[in-house]
């Protein structure tokens, strides 16, 4: 029997998930090449929607592409390009063409992408989107009118993973008592931290996928170190990238050491390589969660 | 106190580039303590105007630009405008309009309107409101989200906060966590657990 993400959700199987991006273009086939290599690897590919403020072809249009192609995906949608309306249009539209998970997020702010200049919308925030997501499943719209057919998605939110920040600890709380599915997390060096956080929320019962960015230089640590929220990547890693000869393969063995450990701490991992899935399959037998 | 910043001369003179024969209104309100529109800055603006070759027929300063009674209550404190062939508002975008309701001529405005802010300690304060029409500003212990974070969000801060600073301009409190700290101060932080609906727009 062919399971689902949610099935797999509602399982005790370890979940993988991976992030891919949409092509900035109308030409598919390399995005979906980059796809093909986790085929059979990875359980759902979480597709970006304009990850960055950085304008791509729509999260909605390449998770259809994904689907066609034999993937499972799970559609970002964020916050930031549309009001009500437009969230509810692209929900409804998603599952027409057969999408049944998504992941929602506020989004980053468009001045820190390339239309630096455009509107930002925040008509909803992401609570408030989860609940008109609930009100989808339930057959309404947000303004209570009955649907023609609603929605039953599996619908995840993210969290950072500071377990010393109470506002982001309120936040994951309101999202869970929202209707979030399962929570995916901002990456995750810090294997103390994160297990403190998972003590932290553990009374909410919520499926957690780690977040997992292998390093690709001491460059990149240092960068996300300073520059990305809820990233801490602890000096005795940076160290090792400090040291290591093959970068790229220090990171690796990194990642695939953090997933040794996140495999007693979390329902799953969420792969998010800067650049191409060239490396995954190659971390994921590293870190035995793959066979030859 | 509605903040303004005023447009440097060259832009207004490229304004009034087919006018001439204005009249200068300024406002004694938040124009006045910005000091771009009180009596100094309307005087330095007339000779300005007249340096730069236009005539200006007059000036005045109304109690409040925006609290413009009628055509006749400005005549009253100068007849002068009654030649005018165009009006130069120094005040905000409320004040021009309230200036435009009761005149015959084309208004010009000194100034951009950037936002309704406050001076608290002597300091100026961007962005305190939005003027919702519906205003929730006590669950947030006196600072309003909807206007202070960036992105408006009601339920808790973005993921984006770097250490209590906003991820759109790191020189800037992420709203959050002032809201964050005033309520710990105030001992209300059981506030944030509420669920908000999003703001209702269309309604005002």
């Amino acid at each position: 029997m062919h399971l689902n993400f949610r099935d797999k959700l509602n399982s005790s199987k370890f979940l993988i998930t991976a992030e891919i991006s949409p092509p900035k273009g109308t030409n598919f086939s390399a995005s979906l090449e980059n796809a093909s290599q986790l085929k059979g690897v990875v359980d759902a590919l979480n597709v970006t929607d304009n990850q960055c403020s950085i304008m791509h072809m729509s999260s909605l249009a390449f998770s259809k592409l994904l689907l066609d192609d034999g993937h499972e995906p799970i559609m970002q949608l964020t916050c930031r390009d549309r009001n009500r309306l437009g969230l509810q249009s692209d929900l409804l539209g998603a599952y027409a063409f057969g999408i049944r998970n998504i992941c929602l997020m506020t989004g980053d702010f468009p001045s820190c992408g390339d239309h630096p200049s455009s509107k930002p919308v925040y008509d909803l925030d992401s609570v408030q989107l989860l609940q008109l997501v609930r009100k989808l499943d339930a057959g309404v719209d947000f303004a209570g009118n009955k649907l023609n057919g609603g929605t039953s998605f599996c619908t995840g939110a993210v969290s950072g993973i500071n377990p010393s920040n109470p506002l982001q600890l309120i936040k994951l709380e309101k999202k869970v008592n929202c209707g979030a599915d399962f929570i995916q997390t901002q990456a995750v060096f810090d294997l103390g931290m994160f297990e403190e956080f998972m003590e932290a929320i553990n009374h909410l019962g919520v499926p957690v996928i780690a977040g997992l960015i292998p390093l690709k230089s001491l460059g990149m640590a240092e960068f996300m170190n300073r520059n990305i929220s809820g990233i801490s990547v602890p000096e005795k890693i940076i160290s090792r990238m400090r040291k290591a000869s093959n970068p790229v393969e220090e990171g690796l063995s990194i990642a695939s050491e953090t997933i040794s450990e996140l495999v007693k701490l979390s329902r799953g991992i969420h792969i998010m390589p800067i650049g191409s899935h060239r490396n995954t399959p190659k971390l994921l037998y590293m870190a035995r969660l793959l066979r030859k | 106190m509605i903040i303004t910043s005023e447009k440097p001369f060259e832009k207004i003179l490229a304004l009034l580039k087919n006018e001439d024969n204005m009249f200068v209104i300024g406002c004694n309100v938040c124009a006045a303590k910005l000091r771009i529109g009180g009596e100094p800055e309307v005087l330095e603006m007339c000779r300005k105007l007249e340096d730069s070759g236009k005539h200006v027929v007059g000036w005045v300063l109304p109690t409040a630009a925006c609290s413009i009674r009628s055509f006749e209550s400005l005549v009253e404190k100068n007849e002068k405008i009654t030649d005018a062939c165009c009006i130069l508002v120094m005040a905000c975008g409320s004040g021009v309009s309230s200036v435009a309701n009761v005149v015959d001529v084309p208004v010009y405005c000194s100034s951009d309107t950037i936002s309704l802010g406050c001076s608290s300690g002597g300091k100026l304060i961007s962005n305190q409101c939005i003027m919702c029409g519906n205003c929730i500003i006590d669950k947030f212990g006196g600072i309003c989200p909807k206007s202070q974070c960036s992105k408006g969000l009601l339920n808790g801060p973005c993921g984006g906060n770097v250490e209590g600073m906003c991820e759109i301009d790191r020189l800037k409190d992420c709203a959050w966590t002032l809201i964050y700290e005033r309520l710990k101060k105030i001992e209300r932080l059981d506030l944030l657990y509420i669920v908000h609906p999003p703001q209702e727009h269309g309604f005002k």
